[in-house]
């Protein structure tokens, strides 16, 4: 620095740093500000000596933390100055106080471009620098040329190339679009050849960011890169000052395999196998020694190594020597180094075929857990998460149960979660998980979330042959001394569901059991009380003969309760006590829960909100779909409105190196099904449901769990569009090539459903974006407002909407904002108008952008067929006559529909009523037939009385028969058309065609459960 | 009896802890460092002296270079935190002999620990009266009751004192000549606009006694407020005299003067304590004598030039003068150049305060001096942020001027030894908030 000779400067600056306290300061800085404004504004000008000296301060002042707004004129004009302290000075203070949109900029561009065309290198170095600390667009425009001549030049001294590249990468980086790179090609290549390092390591950063944007291009450069890194890896031509403890250049080896990882992969044989050479002298040549600095320095290299040796895919006997050097790595004693072992071990996962070898490391791993550093106990946690499969699940599983009780707090929850769901994932049989899961409760009662037990519920529920088993050891669990609030919720319930089953043992009769549970009351909370009642309801319905003792026990306990406080007890109290006189009948009512519809595990969807999206998690969790244990997985029936089990592989395209997605997709897939149909012998009795979109994969599908990863892989790949094809009842989905990152929450179609019934509500969610719809609908008018809520903190852009009306409906979206801003809704209306009777959608092609995801939703809007019609009550006088006036077809049009979803006769009533199809009780004498009316509006028919009768049989309540009149032969055709989809069951999956017979697909539709059964009253109670 | 203080810090500028007294365990001993985090190192500090932070609330003052921080986390008084602060502060300056600062602080720990013992119990204000105080707990620290020999001074008994019926004033006094001093002091708070009109305009005065008086005298006090004057009217059945009367808001006095009998006969009557005290305070809204009048002209004459004149008129009487008198017009922020021509005194521009600062020594009544400025600006990156115009401020002091035209009208001294007394009367008139929309 040439402070030397400024007095006033450095005057200043011990003043400042003698203040006692922040205000002292400002007021110092306050008239300092002010002296230096009085000097620039001097009308005899200033000395080059005192502008520098001022400008210094002002720099000084600003690097403080104050505002200087003023005198950037003063800076700039600094630059051009001849002596190198001012121009220094000049550069400094343009390059910190000024940002790229500065107009003063400009003034400077063409002395800045005469200091790096001109001869002197310390300038071009300033200039060079300062150019490259701004990086704006005008700069990038008119000097980009100029830097790049001068990153080419033979003339010049390493040291102003060494900037020039530097420079060139952060014009690159901030306008990849005003830097012309075409032809950079060659360039790039005859750099590579550079011999001087320092050169080099800067080119190999541009280099990267160049192969970054566009790899294709530059697959020239992949053998230099190749010829580089052998030269550093066999320190050939070296200079010692490049040499880092003993590592040639290890900053240039870890950027050259970084831009090796951006090229797909290494086609020429030669080129591949020196590559490997190299990457094989690292991995053999790295080792744990006693400095720090250089540890850390070959750990880079090793690690980048590492990185490219899972990028490059190498033969397995590269992978296990990978694994056995990481082995060696969590076996040291040295805390970071046994934390990036188990790190990188977790991000090998990536690579399949190296979980043979890492389970070789099982042992160790698990000592790990036991570390005294927390994030390498963590870091081990993942890892065994990670690596756990069918074979080694109990081991880990048993392990972590193992840890728990010695773990600190700070991990048992996610300990918990996780044994939970390796456990559920990866059972060898159902037994064993009920264990696994209740053993869990014993120990970290207070970690154990409710959809851990809820699960259990239902995998006991669902599987009878378990029912016993669970019931016994929950008996068993409850035998204990101190138990858990959570175990008495599990236990209750099933020992309530189930007891029964034990009946004979000893010590299990139904009054054994009702004191066990008994004595559990007074230690439980509100919460727990009422699985409490409910289980004493079904002790008391099981206990057969009836026993008058127990029955006197459990109606006192539901009396005493009867006036609790809380209202779901008391209410259930009341409601057990009335039911339990009612004696035999009470065996109707309280009958044993139905069967759970399998969903999705709450488990792992929790695991996977919770998680951070980082490359290794995610790869973790393509494994994760790929070895689902068929033991539980087989026993879910897939529901007809069954959301698509397990995960999507959307997230895959979260993992580091994009280009791997693909291959490794159909792997996985390939990978899962020989192994389910290595296990396929354990399957029980069950057969998969016809549910899953199975047929796509021909003769497999009859797997049941694959089918489901299949299928939730194609939704993720199609995105919305796949969905909505699906439920418009084709089940040939349409694969694009695009890849929708971004998956809906919640099913577009049911939302859609439930939107054509009521008026306002959310159409479309994602993680991003939320639209919601509002809408009036007056005789054939239609008001929709659509509410575009942006759900982030950073704004949406390319906000796109366009509405394709069908011929029946004009349709008006006013404006729809390009961005819509963080945490912000936009409103925007739509004006629909019905012109004719017409059952096709409206859809809203929706796209908008985040970051670089474009996301792009085709939502069907509700302005359905029944929005237009309004319920209206006729009279026997009205309707006779006009039923007869309507005589035959078209206007009258009579079918008889087969395949009607079976529904009691009230239900039907509600549904047509729910869509303003008005029905008028007592027109017709039998009972069975129902005969409703409403009117319809349209621009062309205006409004039309339309009358509806449906005959159904009470034998087959499969089929009816529907006769509907109206003026308009359209109407008329339409309508019937209309409630006919609504009427008729539409499978969500067509049958599969199955070649191969052995064990044909039976349908097993989920039992509709009608609202009124006093079952699903329970249910919904629990 | 509300809490007022869990704790208590007194810091210096930069933040560290001098002193700190915990009353209750309700608070951490680590908030301070919140309160320094979190306040002391923003740019809020002094905006707001009432903060909460994480469920504590912390009461901030600042006085000379001493910060003094009470934090609390029930929900306390602050207007009696506050005025704890305020009378523990004007203890400390007469036990320290008028300076209270950092140095004098550090210089009385062992005593300020003793006070703060004895001046809150559990977070509850106690006993403040330097008198009571200085009584028995000395500068010398802690007397034994045997070592001391049964002296010329009685022993004081702390409870007579305190529960006695005169609790502010001990018996026996003796004085070779006895003096009265009676000081009112006022200031004016002002806020004007540009046109001249009054915005607001309030006076704030009180009235400050010495008494070296012996033994236990009885004073009564004559002022020309309405209340008084009414009441004395109605006694002697005259009319009230054409003069002014002053209504007077807000009076709070000492509680040595006697309410009951100034709720029956209007008078203000005492037994004052030994030494200074502060009689009474009280307010005035209505019938303020401004003392100046203020006429600014600033005009902006482009991006980098502005012009300023200011005229202010003394309206006090001619006889009488200001003393002090210091207008600052507040410039913008990139003044970079300044020339002044002034009738009388000297201007100059501070630039740590953004202000021209015009300094009169001596202002006589009934003149009008003038400055008239031509600031130049310097060209600044943001242009768009247009300048806020703040209001002109003056400080000055008028003695012998009240801005509220109160007036002592009597001060008699009654003793039943019957000796004469020599009473002084002086008034002065402070600048409060005294400011000028320009």
């Amino acid at each position: 620095m040439t402070m030397h000779g400024m007095r006033g400067l450095s005057v200043f600056i011990s003043d400042i740093r003698n203040c006692q306290n922040k205000e002292q300061e400002r007021l110092r800085v306050d008239k300092e500000l002010g002296n230096v404004r009085t000097r620039f504004k001097n009308e005899k000008g200033l000395t080059p000596y005192e502008k520098k000296k001022y400008v210094w301060k002002m720099l000084y002042i600003y690097m403080l933390g104050y505002d200087v707004d003023f005198g950037h004129m003063e800076a700039v004009s600094l630059i051009s100055a001849p002596k190198y302290p001012e121009k220094q000075v000049g550069y400094i203070v343009t390059s910190c106080l000024l940002n790229e949109n500065h107009d003063f900029l400009r003034l400077a561009i063409n002395t800045v471009r005469n200091d790096i065309i001109g001869r002197n290198e310390t300038f071009q170095c300033l200039a060079l620098t300062m150019v490259g600390n701004i990086g704006g667009r005008e700069f990038a425009e008119s000097l980009a040329p100029d830097v790049q001549k001068l990153l080419l030049s033979s003339s010049c001294r390493p040291l102003v190339r060494k900037k020039a590249a530097l420079c060139l990468l952060r014009l690159f980086r901030k306008n990849p679009d005003v830097v012309n790179v075409d032809g950079w090609v060659d360039r790039m290549a005859q750099l590579l050849d550079e011999r001087d390092l320092g050169v080099l390591t800067s080119s190999m950063s541009l280099l990267v960011a160049l192969v970054s944007n566009n790899h294709e291009a530059y697959w020239t450069c992949l053998p230099k890169c190749v010829k580089i890194l052998e030269r550093l890896a066999r320190n050939q031509d070296v200079p010692q000052e490049y040499t880092y403890y003993g590592i040639p250049s290890p900053w240039l080896q870890v950027k050259t395999m970084r831009a090796l990882q951006y090229f797909p992969t290494v086609e020429d044989p030669n080129t591949r196998r020196t590559l490997f050479e190299v990457l094989q002298r690292i991995l053999m040549g790295t080792d744990v020694v006693k400095n720090v600095n250089k540890n850390n320095a070959s750990h880079a290299v090793l690690f980048e190594a590492l990185a490219l040796v899972m990028h490059l895919d190498a033969e397995k006997e590269m992978m296990s020597q990978c694994v056995a050097l990481l082995g060696k790595f969590i076996a040291v004693r040295e805390p970071n180094i046994r934390y990036l072992g188990l790190e990188n071990m977790t991000r090998m996962l990536m690579v399949t075929d190296v979980q043979e070898i890492i389970k070789r490391h099982q042992a160790q791993i698990i000592t790990s857990l036991k570390d005294p550093d927390i994030s390498i106990r963590r870091r081990a946690l993942d890892l065994l998460y990670g690596m756990c499969d069918v074979t080694n699940a109990k081991d880990i599983v048993e392990e972590l149960l193992q840890y728990l009780s010695s773990a600190d707090f700070a991990m048992r929850e996610e300990l918990s979660l996780k044994a939970a769901i390796l456990a559920e994932k990866f059972a060898p049989d159902l037994s064993w998980y009920v264990d696994v899961i209740l053993q869990l409760i014993d120990k970290a009662g207070d970690f154990i979330s409710d959809d851990i037990w809820f699960r259990v519920v239902q995998f006991v529920t669902n599987n009878d042959d378990l029912q016993l088993y669970a019931a016994a050891k929950a008996k068993e669990y409850l035998d204990k001394p101190a138990v858990h609030e959570t175990m008495v919720k599990v236990s209750a319930y099933i020992l309530g569901e189930y007891s029964h089953l034990l009946a004979r043992r000893l010590g299990c009769s139904p009054k054994e059991i009702f004191s066990i549970l008994h004595e559990k009351l007074p230690t439980v909370s509100t919460t727990t009380i009422p699985i409490l009642l409910s289980a004493y309801a079904k002790i008391l319905m099981h206990a057969q003969p009836p026993d008058q003792e127990l029955q006197n026990q459990i109606w006192a306990i539901f009396n005493k309760y009867e006036s609790c406080i809380d209202a779901e007890i008391q209410q259930r109290a009341v409601e057990y006590f009335a039911l339990s006189r009612k004696g035999a009948a009470l065996m109707d009512i309280l009958a044993e829960m139905p069967k759970f519809p399998e969903r999705q595990s709450s488990l792992i969807k929790k695991a996977e909100d919770g998680e951070v999206d980082t490359a290794e998690q995610s790869a973790i969790k393509l494994r994760a779909q790929q070895q689902m244990s068929n033991a539980l997985v087989v026993t879910d029936q897939c529901p007809a409105n069954g959301a698509p089990p397990a995960v999507s592989v959307g997230q895959l395209s979260l993992v580091k190196v994009p280009s791997m997605v693909s291959t490794e997709d159909h792997n996985s897939t390939d990978q899962s099904l020989s192994q389910e149909n290595g296990t396929l012998s354990k399957v029980d009795s069950q057969p998969p449901s016809a549910d899953l979109l199975g047929d796509l994969l021909g003769p497999l599908a009859i797997e049941g769990p694959p089918g489901a990863t299949v299928q939730s892989e194609r939704n993720a790949v199609s995105g919305l569009k796949g969905v909505l094809d699906a439920v418009d009842g084709s089940a040939i989905v349409p694969v694009e090539e695009h890849t929708n990152t971004v998956q809906p929450i919640g099913n577009i179609a049911e939302r859609f459903h439930a939107l054509c019934l009521k008026d306002s509500g959310v159409l479309y969610e994602d993680p991003y974006i939320q639209i919601g719809i509002k809408a009036e609908w007056r005789a054939h008018h239609g008001r929709l407002v659509l509410f575009l809520g942006n759900k982030n903190t950073a704004p949406l852009i390319s906000v796109q909407a366009v509405i394709l009306p069908p011929a029946h409906l004009k349709m008006e979206l006013s404006l729809v904002p390009d961005t819509i801003p963080p945490r912000a809704q936009v409103q925007c209306p739509l004006e629909i108008v019905n012109l004719k009777p017409s059952r096709d959608v409206a859809v809203l092609d929706f796209s908008y952008k985040f970051g670089a995801n474009m996301v792009n939703a085709k939502l069907r809007l509700p302005a359905v067929l029944n929005k237009f019609l309004q319920p209206i009550p006729v009279s026997a006088e009205e309707f006779f006559p006009q039923w007869r006036s309507l005589s035959g077809p078209p206007l009258k049009l009579q079918e008889v529909v087969r395949g009607v979803r079976p529904m009691p006769l009230p239900d039907m009533v509600n549904l047509l009523n729910s869509f303003r199809l008005m029905i008028c009780p007592g027109l017709d004498p039998n009972p069975n037939n129902l005969v409703a009316s409403t009117t319809f509006y349209s621009e062309h028919t205006r409004a039309m009385l339309c009358l509806i009768r449906i005959e159904t049989d009470p034998a087959d309540r499969t089929q009816l028969r529907m006769t509907l009149a109206s003026g308009d032969p359209t109407l008329t055709f339409e309508l019937k058309e209309f409630i006919k989809e609504q009427l008729v069951s539409i499978p969500t999956a067509p049958w599969a065609p199955v070649p191969a017979p052995p064990a044909p697909p039976v349908a097993q539709p989920t039992p509709q459960i009608p609202a009124n059964d006093p079952a699903a009253v329970l249910a919904g109670l629990m | 009896m509300p809490v007022a203080a869990s704790a208590i810090y007194f810091l210096n500028l930069r933040g560290d802890v001098l002193i700190n007294r915990l009353y209750r365990d309700d608070v951490g001993g680590n908030m301070v460092d919140a309160f320094r985090m979190h306040i002391m190192q923003t740019k809020e500090l002094g905006t707001c002296p009432v903060r909460q932070i994480g469920g504590c609330s912390f009461f901030y003052m600042r006085i000379s270079n001493v910060y003094i921080v009470i934090v609390v986390s029930s929900n306390a008084n602050v207007a009696c935190a506050f005025k704890f602060v305020v009378e523990a502060v004007a203890l400390f300056k007469s036990y320290f002999g008028g300076a209270f600062d950092e140095d004098a602080i550090r210089n009385n720990f062992v005593l300020i620990y003793e006070l703060l013992d004895e001046i809150m119990d559990f977070g509850y204000p106690q006993n403040l009266s330097p008198e009571i105080l200085k009584l028995y707990i000395t500068q010398e620290g802690v007397r034994s009751p045997f070592s001391s020999k049964p002296s010329d001074k009685p022993v004081p008994n702390a409870t007579l004192q305190v529960t006695g019926a005169v609790g502010w004033r001990r018996e026996g006094l003796v004085y070779k000549k006895n003096e009265v001093f009676l000081d009112i002091v006022e200031s004016v708070n002002l806020l004007m606009s540009s046109k001249g009109s009054v915005l607001r305009c309030d006076v704030t005065g009180k009235i400050l006694m010495k008494c070296f008086l012996s033994g236990m005298p009885d004073l009564k006090l004559g002022l020309n407020d309405k209340i008084g004057l009414e009441k004395e009217s109605q006694l002697k059945s005259r009319p009230a005299k054409s003069g002014k009367t002053i209504e007077l808001d807000d009076v709070t006095f000492h509680q040595c003067v006697n309410l009951t009998r100034f709720n029956s006969e209007k008078t203000v009557s005492f037994v004052p304590p030994d030494g200074e005290f502060e009689l009474m305070k009280y307010r005035i809204t209505e019938g303020v004598n401004l003392p100046f009048r203020v006429l600014p002209t600033i005009k902006e004459l482009g991006r980098t030039r502005m012009e300023v004149n200011v005229k202010v008129k003394s309206v006090f009487g001619a006889k009488m003068f200001a003393l002090g008198v210091v207008i600052k017009i507040p410039v913008p922020k990139q003044t970079a150049k300044t020339s002044f021509q002034v009738t009388s005194g000297r201007a100059k521009y501070n630039a740590a305060i953004d202000c021209l600062v015009w300094k009169i020594r001596k202002f006589p009544g009934q003149t009008e001096p003038t400055l008239s400025a031509e600031v130049e600006l310097i060209s600044t990156m943001t242009e768009k942020k247009s300048w806020t115009r703040p209001p002109i401020q003056m400080e000055f002091q008028v003695p012998m001027f009240t801005a509220s035209g109160l007036r002592v009208r009597f001060l008699k001294v009654w003793e039943k030894s019957g000796y004469n007394t020599v009473e002084w009367v002086r008034y002065i008139t402070k600048a409060g908030s005294y400011e000028i929309r320009c």
